[in-house]
């Protein structure tokens, strides 16, 4: 049985004189356990704004989301927070807590208002950190740390939520090509060896690629015109025919000289 | 290693508690009637049990229903700024912010000058101010919501309206107040003091001064959530309106206490956060506490500072400036803003 499911969603921004801008209709799609899904399309086809209805931040318009068969509108926040955890795209840190205290952040939601965090809490969330392979920076202040290391916590602060799936927006974005590359690798780790599900937004189409290739099960949605156009593995998703008629580019589609890893480039712009 | 940082816990909570009451007994023994230690501990133990022993009733008479009220008011004072000043840095994501951000000082000071406007210098004056502080900031906080939800900045532009509406209201009753006898009084109000201490003044703001500081320590561990931003803390699984309801009125209910009976005291609710951040790091955990205990013992040195240095009194407003500015640069100097 699928994680959780999206049914026939659609949402468009509202003001009191009616629709101001219809960003999507006819969502349909679910996710398994140990896959990950990702959304690709061009800036402003709407991705981010279906994250934040998975998420609960927004509401849908028509359609559902069901977790175990239970629409996520009935979900109380901790609730949700048991099923969904999030990995933000643009973090802003403002005060420097320790690295261990903002992973124990994603236990939370079972703690009762005045509680403080536990010791077994605490435990888990430095598991957490090994998982990623942070262990030894519990007690580094984490407004200190470089990029790749903070989206690291990040992921870590999500594990320790316990959930079932993760929403990752650009996970990579701002990161350099090595740590890039770590973050990628974290994530076929984890996927592979904790069976957690992942719904993943990205401009980077390797990724998709990255991902097949490490042979972890990947879906990749092509977004566009307010819908999926296209669901399915990266090989057939992103084709070449695919990226022309999506973002108006021609693009190749090639392997590694071992025949072992299929990657693309973009070429020029379709005139 | 695990034993190690409990040893150091302790310790923490033990200089936390020790600290206010150090400076507590020594405000009492320091004025112009000199009292030693001996003789205070005395007076508080005649307190107790009914038992004068070697206490002379003068003594007795200064220690207990001047200086100890007084030093009491301002441990309360001070605390109870800081605290909510460390909240509200906390709850807005930003280091410039101190606890008169929704406007509880502004509305407090005009209530405070609307009172002296109608009924003279009155017990009615520091009701009035702590009215006045609760509705200004319930007002910022509808202001926020008509952008919808309560999103950290509408909620920081409503407390900048209101303040600003608040001040010049102010400036209004100032400009109509009467030059001989209430426009003193207004601006000696508004510069802060606690020489007017009454007994009835420490039940009246004593009691939501602490229920303030209480919920604001209940709620800290929450705080460092909600530190994180509402999408953050939302998809944690923290309903976000509602703990930052509860900590707003904690942070209302404790300035709007310190402010209707001490005046308008700015500076503690800014730098005794960041110096505590830079003490004891930015983990709420220890920083509420910490700003309350750091908090108590300023807000008592400075008032000890503004009752003995001259034969008047010096308004409290002008010596946490004159004072804190420099011990923050000081500490800024040594550790080079390492808290944050």
């Amino acid at each position: 049985m699928a994680l959780l499911t999206v049914k026939d969603a659609a949402f468009s921004y509202r003001s009191k004189k009616g629709v101001e801008k219809h960003v999507f209709d006819g969502i349909d799609f679910s996710v398994e356990r140990g896959e990950i899904f990702c959304i690709v399309g061009p800036n402003g086809c709407g991705k981010s704004t279906l994250i934040d209805c998975l998420l609960g931040l927004n509401k849908l318009e028509a359609g559902d989301i069901l977790i175990a068969d239970k629409s996520i509108s009935e979900f109380k926040a901790r609730e949700l927070a048991s099923h969904i955890a999030y990995v933000p795209q643009n973090h802003k840190i403002t005060f420097g807590y320790t690295v261990l205290d903002i992973v124990t952040m994603g236990r939370t939601y079972e703690q009762r208002v005045f509680e403080p965090p536990t010791e077994e809490e605490r435990d888990y969330a430095r598991k957490c950190l090994s998982l990623v392979g942070l262990s030894g920076f519990e007690t580094r202040d984490y407004s200190k740390l470089s990029g790749g290391e903070l989206q690291l916590v990040l992921i870590a602060r999500a594990l320790c939520q316990k959930a079932d799936v993760l929403i990752m927006d650009e996970p990579t974005a701002h990161l350099d090509f090595r740590h890039e590359l770590n973050v990628m690798e974290i994530i076929a780790k984890l996927v592979k060896e904790q069976q957690i599900s992942i719904i993943m937004a990205t401009h980077f189409l390797n990724q998709a690629y990255y991902l097949e290739n490490a042979g972890v099960n990947t879906r990749v949605a092509l977004m566009s015109d307010c819908h999926f156009g296209m669901i399915g593995t990266p090989s057939e998703v992103l084709s070449e025919e695919n990226l022309l008629k999506v973002f108006n580019i021609v693009t190749e589609v090639a392997s590694t000289k071992d025949g072992e890893r299929k990657y693309i480039i973009p070429l020029y712009n379709e005139k | 290693m695990r034993k190690t940082c409990s040893f150091d816990n302790v310790l923490k909570v033990l200089v936390l508690v020790a600290l206010p009451v150090v400076f507590f007994l020594g405000t009492i023994c320091i004025g112009r009637y000199p009292v030693s230690l001996g003789e205070v501990l005395g007076c508080f133990k005649a307190f107790f049990t009914c038992d004068m022993g070697a206490v002379s009733q003068q003594t007795y008479a200064v220690v207990m229903s001047i200086r100890a009220q007084r030093a009491l008011q301002g441990l309360l004072v001070g605390a109870s700024l800081a605290a909510s000043g460390a909240c509200f840095q906390s709850l807005f994501r930003n280091p410039l912010v101190s606890s008169g951000m929704l406007g509880v000082s502004a509305g407090s000071g005009f209530g405070a000058a609307l009172s002296i406007i109608i009924f003279g210098t009155t017990v009615f004056t520091p009701g009035f101010s702590f009215g006045f502080g609760v509705l200004a900031v319930v007002l910022a906080y509808l202001v926020g919501k008509i952008a919808g939800g309560s999103p950290t900045v509408t909620l920081i532009l409503g407390g900048t309206i209101i303040q600003s509406i608040f001040s010049a209201l102010l400036s209004l009753l100032k400009y109509l107040a009467d030059t001989e006898t209430q426009l003193p009084a207004i601006t000696f109000w508004l510069m802060g003091s606690l020489a007017s201490t009454k007994t009835s003044d420490i039940w009246f703001a004593g009691i939501p001064m602490v229920l303030g500081m209480l919920g604001m320590i209940l709620f800290r561990y929450r705080l460092n959530v909600l530190s994180m931003g509402d999408r953050e803390a939302k998809t944690l699984g923290l309903n976000v309106g509602a703990n930052k309801i509860a900590v707003i009125s904690c942070a209302t209910l404790a300035t709007a206490g310190a402010v209707c009976v001490s005046g308008v005291i700015g500076w503690i609710g800014l730098i005794i956060p960041h110096i505590c951040r830079m003490i004891f790091g930015n983990d709420n955990k220890w920083l509420v506490p910490a700003s309350i205990s750091i908090g108590a013992c300023f807000m008592v040195l400075v008032d000890t500072i503004c009752r003995t240095l001259t034969a008047g009194e010096i308004p409290l407003g002008i010596v946490t400036a004159i004072v804190g500015g420099p011990f923050f640069i000081y500490l800024l100097k040594k550790t080079k803003g390492g808290g944050w």
